[in-house]
């Protein structure tokens, strides 16, 4: 193993988060290797810094605090706080509704017209005429 | 954590007095976690407010599936980081270098293992400087060593609340002591 996973082996073995098979291994190399054990070293130091961090409280009155808004959450109007979701919510199905309505027209006054008009130009008597005539063919032999 | 999920039952049946019960127990573990990631007390304060009034208004979407700590970690995560990208659109700006001054101090305190007179003054410089260095990380690796150096988490709880597996867990934890060793290089006898 490189020195460079064992130095990803020296912070969790820091932590206390190494397997035992892990930890055999690190030891063994931390034996040999000066500038890994000098790593652990500087490991250890930080970890010292943040112990020396003292753990700060909030200011006094924070429950108050935290009451007196939730009260002024609990009584603001419709259409504020929380009913503004719902109203988010109504404003997007009806987007949605109508995308799906113009989407409808689109299809019914745009997309319809060529298709018609193409079969329009598709009902030619004469090709009418013909293709019976070949159907005759097919099913009675030829005519004549 | 028993005791929690006891007082967040009786909070969703109604009862006001047990979600207090729940801020009182809560408040100082939130209010560091904030403090350490975002790095100023006043707003630490005011996202701690958003964590418990979010707790108080989604109690109900929560199945338990996980400890009530668990659950709150996330939270409180979760609202550090809308606090910083909401900060990344602003410029603002918190000092990161050490002055000269301060290198000395930092020196000074980890050379003294033992207390004096002049301890409760050096200790509040100290936390001053220990937040500088925590400023100057990415948002990820301050989260990651508040979680574990701050809260003395396990692996597995910060795998839980930042949802990543224990394998990135330990390579961010690596990489935030090496950046975070960059900074405070100045007090070790043969900096690398």
């Amino acid at each position: 193993m490189s020195c460079k996973k064992f130095r990803l082996l020296l912070s969790a073995y820091l932590d206390q988060e190494i397997t035992k098979d892990e930890e055999e291994k690190l030891l063994e190399h931390l034996k040999k290797c000066a500038d890994c054990a000098r790593e652990l070293e500087y490991l250890k130091e930080i970890k010292r810094v943040f112990l020396l961090k003292e753990r700060k409280e909030p200011q006094e009155f924070f429950e108050t605090r935290l009451f007196a808004r939730i009260k002024n959450k609990e009584k603001q109007p419709i259409g504020q706080g929380y009913f503004s979701v719902f109203r988010k919510s109504i404003l997007v199905i009806l987007i949605f509704f109508l995308l799906i309505v113009g989407w409808v027209n689109y299809k019914k006054f745009f997309y319809h017209r060529p298709t018609e008009v193409i079969s329009d130009l598709l009902i030619d008597t004469q090709l009418e005429e013909n293709f019976e005539e070949e159907l005759l063919e097919i099913y009675y032999g030829p005519l004549g | 954590m028993e005791e929690d999920f006891e007082l967040l039952a009786k909070f969703k049946k109604g009862d006001q007095h047990a979600f207090e019960l729940l801020v009182r127990k809560h408040k100082i573990t939130v209010f560091n976690t904030i403090y350490s990631i975002i790095g100023n007390a006043q707003d630490a304060e005011d996202i701690a407010q958003e964590v418990f009034l979010k707790v108080y208004t989604k109690a109900g979407s929560f199945k338990g599936k996980s400890s009530f700590s668990t659950w709150l970690y996330r939270i409180t995560v979760n609202k550090c980081l809308d606090e910083l990208r909401k900060r990344s659109n602003k410029i603002i700006s918190y000092e990161t270098e050490f002055n000269e001054e301060e290198k000395l101090k930092l020196k000074d305190v980890l050379a003294s293992r033992e207390k004096d007179s002049t301890e409760e003054l050096r200790q509040k410089e100290l936390q001053d400087i220990i937040q500088k260095a925590m400023n100057s990380l990415p948002e990820k690796y301050r989260i990651i060593l508040t979680l574990k150096e701050i809260e003395g988490l396990s692996y597995n709880e910060i795998s839980q609340i930042m949802k990543i597996s224990i394998a990135k867990v330990k390579i961010w934890l690596f990489r935030a002591r090496q950046k975070l060793k960059g900074k405070l290089t100045f007090f070790y006898p043969q900096g690398e």
